[in-house]
């Protein structure tokens, strides 16, 4: 007997990013379950969901940092596995902790972040200034970072994110350690990169304020996607909540 | 995509206050040590413990003894303070838990194992010919004068020993990035002390890369130094080129768990 393929999610848009049947445990534990996804250039993506729900194993996935035990994940139209500094050389992202070596100055580390990222000399240089005054860093340019506030920090770590203007961006929980003006100004910033071109994916905790810079919000509960929201929903916190709350009860009730 | 991998990670480096401690306790410590050692087995009395277990680490006379002794003081604390630098390079990304910074990236991560290998034989080499001025300067300290009156095989030995100091501790390397941290790489080095200890006693050391370097540079006595053989002195570079080779080929296929 022959099992019919399943028909791919990619090159619907081979210029985002794109997951199918992605899956990956850690021992018993199921982190990422058949999870089919696919932001497409121009559109900011949130993933939410509770803490251990595998929002940050799904982004890791995606990049190339973990491998999956099932299905495949693609960037800018090439599977992760096959990815090379072609590709690589479009797509920023912060995961988990800032780009942010504590003796290096900010300077220094968005520097060092654009020539990983492939930029000559003078183009980092560029590269960098452009950041400095975008993310209102100029006072703490010179400072080692780790004299830094986390705030200060995650700003300096979405710089580096952002330093080669990518195409693809994958952000875990940009906003955190934020006061309200850097979250203002990171929603325009994405949005601005959106504008330009750029797949967006970002998780976050925040209900309002991902509602307020995503187009797309995808539920993602035990390592399964579950479901979507409307961003412009009523009450986004309680549609949350009922969307987890019927999703474990259709469990419960399925394992008696 | 190397030689930018190579210039930051000679920036991190340079502003490690860890990497700046090491080099400096370790390339001006040694000679200072030795100078002080050798005025005090001169000034003192010949029969205090001290006098005659600095006395047996002497061989010839002058600066040829201070160098060689420098050179076996040396063996050991290269090798130390490689190690706690190399534990700290390739282990610090895994405990700031900074390390998927350095996945979908187009520098790959085998470059940047690379890179940070060829900064620490740079760090290693600045290690050596600083330990060799702060020789000259604490010179006077011994008693001794210039022009340096020692044979040249004395002054590259200082340089060798303070390099394959660099090239024993790349194995520690594999050590932090397979356990995912600097830590158990220091206990590591800790134990390759130990068991190097035994090794030497029980007369197997020839045959053991990190005491084959001691053995010559003298720390056994002139004999055994002058025993030691080319295959024995390969096994140095065979050590650190293995270390080397496993870390990037690690480093290559790694995930962030």
């Amino acid at each position: 007997m022959t099992v019919a393929p399943r028909p791919s999610l990619f090159r619907v848009d081979k210029d985002g990013l794109a997951a199918d049947g992605l899956s990956r445990s850690f021992g018993p534990e199921q982190a990422v379950v058949d999870v089919d996804l696919v932001v497409p250039p121009g559109e900011i993506h949130a993933v939410i969901g509770l803490n251990g729900a595998g929002k940050t194993t799904l982004m890791r996935l995606l990049l190339g940092m973990l491998r999956p035990d099932r299905g495949s994940a693609q960037v800018l139209g090439c599977e992760v596995k096959d990815a090379d500094g072609k590709v690589w050389r479009r797509v920023g992202h912060m995961i988990e902790a800032p780009f942010g070596y504590p003796e290096l100055t900010v300077v220094d580390n968005l520097q060092a972040a654009a020539r990983l990222h492939g930029l000559s000399r003078p183009a980092a240089r560029a590269a960098t200034e452009r950041q400095v005054e975008q993310l209102q860093l100029a006072h703490w340019a010179h400072r080692r970072c780790r004299a830094l506030s986390a705030g200060n920090l995650q700003r300096l770590g979405l710089g580096c994110a952002l330093i080669n203007e990518p195409m693809v961006l994958v952000l875990d929980e940009p906003t955190n350690s934020l006061d309200p003006f850097g979250v203002v100004l990171i929603r325009q910033l994405l949005q601005q990169a959106a504008r330009q071109g750029a797949a967006i994916l970002m998780s976050s905790h925040h209900l309002d304020e991902i509602a307020r810079t995503a187009r797309h919000l995808h539920v993602m509960h035990g390592g399964r996607m579950v479901g979507n929201l409307d961003p412009h929903g009523v009450d986004l916190e309680r549609a949350f909540f009922e969307l987890i709350l019927s999703v474990d009860q259709a469990q419960q009730e399925s394992s008696r | 995509m190397m030689a930018p991998a190579v210039g930051i990670e000679w920036l991190k480096l340079r502003r490690s206050r860890l990497s700046l401690i090491t080099l400096i306790l370790v390339a001006l410590g040694c000679p200072a040590l030795t100078a002080g050692f050798m005025a005090a087995a001169a000034q003192g009395p010949a029969d205090t413990s001290l006098a005659i277990k600095i006395n047996a680490m002497l061989v010839g006379e002058g600066w040829t003894a201070y160098l060689g002794m420098l050179t076996q003081i040396l063996s050991v604390t290269a090798l130390v303070g490689a190690g706690v630098v190399v534990s700290w390079s390739f282990g610090r990304e895994f405990s700031d838990h900074s390390l998927g910074s350095l996945f979908a990236l187009p520098t790959s991560r085998a470059e940047i194992a690379g890179a940070k290998f060829v900064v620490l034989i740079g760090w290693t080499m600045a290690l050596s010919g600083l330990a060799l001025i702060a020789a000259i300067a604490f010179a006077p300290v011994a008693g001794l004068h210039m022009p340096i009156d020692a044979a040249a095989g004395s002054i590259v030995k200082v340089v060798l020993v303070g390099l394959t100091g660099g090239l024993l501790a790349f194995p520690l390397a594999f050590v932090a990035t397979a356990a995912r941290g600097p830590l158990p790489a220091v206990a590591c080095l800790i134990l390759i002390v130990v068991v190097t200890q035994v090794i030497t006693v029980v007369g197997l050391g020839g045959w053991f890369p990190y005491a084959v370097i001691s053995l010559w540079s003298g720390m056994g006595g002139a004999t055994v130094a002058a025993q030691i053989t080319p295959p024995q002195l390969l096994l140095v570079p065979l050590t650190g080129a293995i270390g080397c080779v496993a870390t990037i080929g690690w480093w290559r296929h790694m995930q962030v768990v």
